[in-house]
């Protein structure tokens, strides 16, 4: 547009706002406009090739690919009445899930399997493996086997992958572990467990969550400081690159940050920041970066419900992160430009209420659709039964499925690769969201990087305090929620939700997994052999007091011998220290 | 209770629980409506909370838990908190608890479960209703 074509729309838009828009403003007696025009003058040195670009080129503002999998053949699986378009899996793996003892987890997905279930197994732990503790640790007590399936030695990841053989067996299906800080010792068991089955390791495909740095700032299932954690994490990235070439490193998960109480541009700098540092700890360790920067991935990340704003949330993020990884990393190869991600935008579900939970509904139906328009599947997410605490029954998530396939095949969501470019709304948010981004980025990059941010405290704070203005904000009005701040007088009905469908996961089984899995383990430890184990733990304690050692053969080792995760995790506390949380 | 003392409220985190956005909430609201606030941070096992409790003289607890394990949580926080002599601490349930569940924290004594969506305010005026009463 020329210099002369700009001036005309500005001075118009000029007159439009006096001549039209404030007396508006006047006659509605009302301090300012609540609605927004943008024109051209809003981003006035727009450049397509530079911001935008082409779906599958860089700076892949518009997408990874023109479309994925799943698009390319969406209409032939609705005839055949397949379903690619479940939510919840990703890189092959099922959905996720995990309770009770390794036995009844095993048995669920046997259960899912005759139901259809097709991947391998996306496991949940329980907090207590995740921590790194046995389950009979005091430090279990209520959680064992609760919000993930209870995991204290290799036996029992044997015992989940019974499910998992023939047609199914771990050189065929994908595994995804979301797991951190023990994320090291997870992927021992998968390679030993490859090993028992006379599988080579780099036929095995997967993802480790294995992001510890996101877990100081939200999610708090670290063990060890920062710093060793982050040794631990360049073991499994430099034992990766070398064995297993098709797992994946790492899933960053910058919606856990969200959900936290990041706000949005926090939410951004602190995972993109978060995603260098992983990036930075594989150069540090000499690997070529366009080999191993294909296999770092994203879990979700940002989640709210403004609708445009999450939109140029995943638009600024591919745009940055591209630019990254090539500017900052000197990478050639393009497919570690991309974020890669199970899905898309979404609302994250602390934006779900307990109270008339079957909205829920309508708001995950918002993400889905700001999903389907930054080119990624329009899963809706979550299911609206998510704030009760019982986890997903079957008919929320019937329903969730099903809304994700009505914005497919009846609104065609997804027929479009990145319908608002060129926009001028949202090249300007989106310029605007990077912006302040990257100012965040680089005031972390000032402090000496992502660990010494964690170690000052300042992400933690920095988030607690977001977390409370927006509390303040609900609190005042001055953000509205409905049915939770406003809407809330009786004149409104009570819409109640009954769930009929048994549970997935049985509340019997969960009841009792503490006692089994602790019955169990004492077996466990009767009969191994213990001199066996003395001596792996031993070698890992002295590999770990050498910085310079790679500890994955020796935890490879430990867990052969059936070395508990928490006595693993105990010899690598006594070396490495435990992480402090922080307070207010 | 003397008039000049603030209110002393301890939010803890008892159990591997790492979601703390609800419990830091609380604690930065209660600390601005005028009461005195001790936040233990992550990863307190009952134990630790009853001793903190005791000790810092507190007139209330809040225990925040999202992973499930309140009801065992909650059990060994109040039974602890009988033997060390604070069984008259009234204690606060938030997080992430099941309907069905809250009649066996009302059992154990809990004075209150405040879920998802509460205002800090209606927690404050809780408190201060429950202390002036006491």
């Amino acid at each position: 547009m020329s210099e002369e074509e700009m001036e005309r729309i500005a001075e118009a838009e000029e007159r439009w706002q006096r001549e039209v828009l404030e007396p508006r403003v006047k006659r509605f007696k009302i301090e300012k406009s609540p609605t927004r025009f943008y024109t051209p003058t809003a981003s006035r040195d727009f450049d397509f090739m530079e911001k935008v670009g082409f779906p599958g080129q860089y700076p892949f503002t518009a997408g990874n690919n023109p479309f994925d999998f799943w698009r390319a053949h969406a209409e032939a699986a609705a005839k055949l009445g397949m379903r690619p378009d479940a939510p919840g899996g990703g890189a092959g793996a099922g959905r996720y899930s995990g309770y009770g003892t390794p036995e009844d987890y095993r048995d669920y997905q046997l259960r899912m399997q005759s139901l259809g279930s097709r991947g391998g197994p996306n496991v949940a732990f329980d907090l207590v493996t995740q921590c790194g503790y046995d389950s009979d640790s005091p430090n279990a007590l209520g959680e064992v086997g609760r919000v993930g399936v209870a995991l204290d030695s290799f036996r029992d990841f044997q015992i989940i992958y019974e499910a998992f053989t023939g047609e199914r067996d771990i050189d065929k299906v994908a595994s995804n572990f979301t797991i951190n800080a023990p994320a090291a010792v997870i992927i021992a068991m998968y390679a030993a467990l490859a090993e028992k089955r006379g599988i080579p390791l780099e036929v095995l495909r997967g993802t480790p969550q294995n992001d510890i740095l996101k877990e100081f700032i939200a999610r708090g299932t670290y063990i060890f400081p920062p710093g060793p954690s982050m040794r631990l994490f360049r073991d499994t990235l430099v034992f990766c690159r070398k064995h297993l070439p098709k797992l994946n490193v790492t899933s960053i998960g910058g919606y856990h940050i969200r959900e936290a109480g990041a706000t949005r541009i926090q939410d951004l700098a602190f995972s993109l920041a978060i995603g260098c540092t992983y990036l930075q700890a594989g150069v540090d360790a000499g690997l070529d970066i366009d080999d191993f920067a294909p296999m770092v991935t994203f879990n979700a990340f940002g989640g709210s419900m403004e609708l445009y704003h999450e939109v140029a949330f995943q638009r600024a993020a591919r745009r940055m992160w591209a630019r990254l990884v090539k500017e900052r990393f000197g990478a050639t190869n393009p497919r570690g430009m991309m974020i890669r991600q199970p899905i898309g935008a979404h609302i994250g579900c602390t934006s779900t209420t307990l109270q008339r939970p079957l909205n829920n509904l309508a708001r995950a139906v918002v993400g889905g659709v700001a999903s389907g328009m930054v080119g990624a599947l329009p899963a809706v997410y979550p299911p609206f039964d998510e704030p009760l605490g019982l986890g997903h029954g079957l008919e929320a998530i019937q329903l969730q499925v099903d809304a994700t396939r009505i914005l497919i095949y009846e609104a065609g969501v997804a027929n479009v690769n990145d319908p608002w470019a060129g926009s001028y709304f949202m090249e300007s948010l989106t310029d605007e969201t990077e912006a302040a981004a990257q100012w965040e980025f680089d005031k972390i990059d000032g402090m000496g990087g992502v660990v010494a941010a964690i170690e000052s405290g300042y992400m933690q704070r920095a988030i607690a305090k977001s977390a409370y203005e927006r509390q303040k904000r609900i609190e005042s009005q001055e953000e509205l929620m409905v049915g939770v701040n406003c809407f809330t007088g009786e004149k409104e009905f009570e819409v109640k939700v009954e769930r009929v469908e048994d549970e997935l996961y049985d509340p019997g089984q969960m009841a009792t997994a503490e006692e089994r899995q602790c019955a169990k383990l004492a077996e466990i430890r009767r009969e191994r052999d213990g001199k066996a184990v003395s001596r792996a733990l031993g070698v890992l304690e002295t590999s770990a007091r050498d910085e310079g050692a790679n500890l994955m053969s020796d935890l490879i080792d430990c867990v052969k011998s059936e070395a508990t995760i928490q006595e693993i995790s105990d010899v690598l506390r006594g070396v490495f220290g435990e992480a402090e949380p922080v307070k207010l | 209770m003397s008039s000049d003392r603030k209110v002393r409220v301890l939010v803890a985190k008892p159990g591997l629980d790492g979601h703390d956005r609800g419990a830091r909430v609380v604690a930065y609201g209660l600390r601005d409506a005028g009461f005195e606030v001790i936040y233990t941070g992550l990863r307190q096992s009952p134990e630790q909370i009853a001793t903190a409790a005791v000790q810092e003289d507190v007139d209330v607890i809040g225990l925040s838990v999202l992973s499930g394990a309140h009801l065992a949580l909650t059990r060994k926080v109040i039974e602890t908190l009988g033997t060390l002599g604070g069984a008259d601490i009234p204690i606060l349930i938030g997080g992430l608890i099941p309907e069905g569940d809250k009649p066996a924290l009302r059992e154990m004594g809990v004075a209150e479960v405040f879920t998802a969506g509460t205002p800090i305010s209606s927690i404050a005026s809780f408190i201060e209703s429950r202390i002036s009463n006491a």
